[in-house]
């Protein structure tokens, strides 16, 4: 049985007050609430990947000793209002010799595959819009679509440059899924089910309670988890597809407007999903650091907070890479994922096995301290 | 009601594509229009209570099959690229004539009338799907199925997919004398 958003509310009384309103539809009440919450979550995460992009400005120039935007609005903080406007308004231009179809197709396909992430993301532990017993695979799954994106952008666009860059793209995210899935899949194995809600429940407690400190394989797992999710999003020092130095944007140069935006605003939104998986499967999730047994709504907003707040720390550190290393060459980015990442997350998989055998599943905090 | 428009949603998008896959003549339009008919399968699957298997259409297809596709369409030289073989019938494989196209239509005329008839007989006795709002999860029933009941058959396609795996590392291998 999935949980869901709908299940987790007819708890509630208000639930039941809400049907009356309905006239005891429940097909329609579900409908609404999907909605709502739906369109809440897509307006949340599409103001996430503005303020990210003013964070990425602010960031780099705070790493680079300058001041940043800082002319619109308290701090600059409108500047991505202004950024919106502009792309908005800008002409949509379209290549002479481009793939029409395709060339409107690969920006929502870009979007499209990261909204339909958010789907099993992991707010609270009753927030969650559709916690699937297939959460972690699904996500896997469906960003993959952005793989496909960038990849038919380039081809779409008919420049060379373009072509380059969605190539790099494609093998980029493809070779990376690899690692990725490994080290997922090492934690599943942990949790005992692909879950969001049942990997994030087990995390209760103090950071010890983490997996990312379960045992010392967990703790490499994290790792090599975070560098291949850094690469699965095309961001520095993975940013091979887009490597301004050699091809000029990669896939999105011929992209203008909007359409260019969907591009930016769906890696932007991508970088919040990656952080917020890599908190919800290694970093505790949305737990509160105390156990509290009682189910008491507003403590759902305070696990929002938390889970958020996590992400954005993770997503501080993504901005703090970018702006800290060099890019790497595409041999270097193909070595690294196939020498050194995949046997890595390999042995981390067998290693958590071994480990779950030997000391019965218990953690490394559990062996030492002895509760 | 709600998962019966989804179905609806789903199915519309799998034919509407499909037809669209048989129509359009550029093969990158085809490797899109087949996402859209892989997606409006793996939405019947949602819709229909096997979530797993929705999951892994989407992983497989979508994020690997899709994909591949496209790289063996850019890979291969296009039109410069037009291959001498010839069939039976002294024809070039690729092209469509009469021919073709009446032995096609024969074979899946044959193929949809055993599928109905092996199918009806089920359909008769099963008991009508009833939709509800409520999602029932496959996963660990398909897990023990996997790993008690037909284990030999994941072990053997484990195998064979490891052939394929190591068989591909050793044609794309750089060759030592060259």
């Amino acid at each position: 049985m999935n949980q869901t958003i709908v299940s987790y509310l007819s708890k509630y009384e208000f639930y039941k007050t809400l049907l009356g309103l309905f006239g005891g539809n429940e097909s329609l009440l579900a409908f609404v609430i999907y909605l709502i919450v739906a369109l809440i979550i897509i307006g949340f995460c599409a103001t996430v990947g503005g303020l990210g992009t003013f964070a990425e400005r602010k960031i780099s120039a705070d790493l680079q000793a300058r001041i940043g935007p800082n002319r619109v609005g308290p701090y600059g903080l409108l500047q991505m209002l202004a950024d919106g406007i502009k792309l908005i308004t800008k002409e949509d231009i379209m290549p002479y010799a481009a793939d029409k179809f395709l060339f409107y197709l690969a920006p929502l396909l870009a979007l499209v595959g990261v909204f339909a992430t958010l789907a099993v993301f992991p707010w609270s532990s009753g927030f969650a819009m559709s916690d699937l017993n297939v959460g972690v695979f699904y996500l896997v799954a469906i960003s993959s679509l952005v793989g496909l994106a960038v990849f038919l952008g380039g081809y779409s666009s008919n420049s060379k440059w373009s072509m380059l860059g969605g190539m790099r793209g494609a093998s980029q995210i493809i070779s990376y899924e690899i690692p990725v899935t490994l080290s997922i899949l090492a934690i599943v194995l942990l949790a005992g089910g692909m879950g969001f809600g049942t990997i994030v429940a087990q995390q209760k407690g103090l950071p010890f309670n983490w997996f990312i400190f379960h045992n010392p394989f967990t703790f490499i797992a994290f790792f090599v988890f975070f560098t291949g999710a850094l690469a699965e999003t095309n961001r520095a020092p993975f940013d091979l597809p887009e490597a301004e130095s050699e091809l000029v944007s990669g896939y999105n140069t011929e992209y203008t407007g909007m359409r260019f935006g969907f591009f930016a605003l769906a890696e932007y939104i991508e970088v919040f999903v990656v952080s917020g998986v890599a908190v919800a499967l290694f970093l505790g999730g949305s737990n509160l650091p105390v156990n509290i047994e009682v189910d008491f709504l507003p403590l759902q907003f305070v696990e929002v907070i938390i889970f958020v707040t996590k992400a954005a720390l993770l997503y501080y550190v993504v901005i703090w890479i970018r702006w800290t290393l060099p890019r790497l060459r595409v041999d270097q980015l193909m070595s690294i994922c196939w020498k050194y990442l995949t046997p890595i997350a390999i042995f981390n998989l067998v290693g958590c096995a071994i480990w779950m055998v030997a000391f019965n599943g218990k953690s490394l905090a559990e062996l030492i301290f002895g509760h | 009601m709600f998962v019966q428009i989804l179905f609806g949603l789903s199915a519309l998008l799998t034919v509407g594509c499909a037809i669209a896959l048989a129509a359009t003549k550029n093969i990158m339009h085809s490797c899109v229009f087949l996402l859209g008919t892989l997606l409006g399968v793996a939405g019947l699957y949602a819709t229909l209570g096997a979530d797993f298997v929705a999951t892994a259409q989407i992983m497989v297809y979508v994020g690997g099959v899709v994909i591949l596709m496209l790289f063996a369409v850019m890979l291969t030289g296009g039109k410069d690229f037009v291959s001498k073989a010839q069939n039976l019938l002294g024809l070039a494989p690729t092209m469509g004539n009469k021919w073709t196209y009446s032995l096609a239509g024969l074979v899946s005329l044959v193929f949809i009338l055993t599928n109905v008839k092996l199918i009806s007989s089920i359909v008769k006795t099963a008991p009508a799907k009833t939709f509800t709002n409520e999602m029932p999860s496959t996963v660990s029933q398909l897990g023990h199925l996997l790993i008690k009941d037909h284990v030999l058959a994941f072990e053997l396609s484990s195998v064979l997919l490891l052939g394929a795996l190591i068989g591909a590392a050793i044609i794309a291998r750089p060759k030592k004398n060259q």
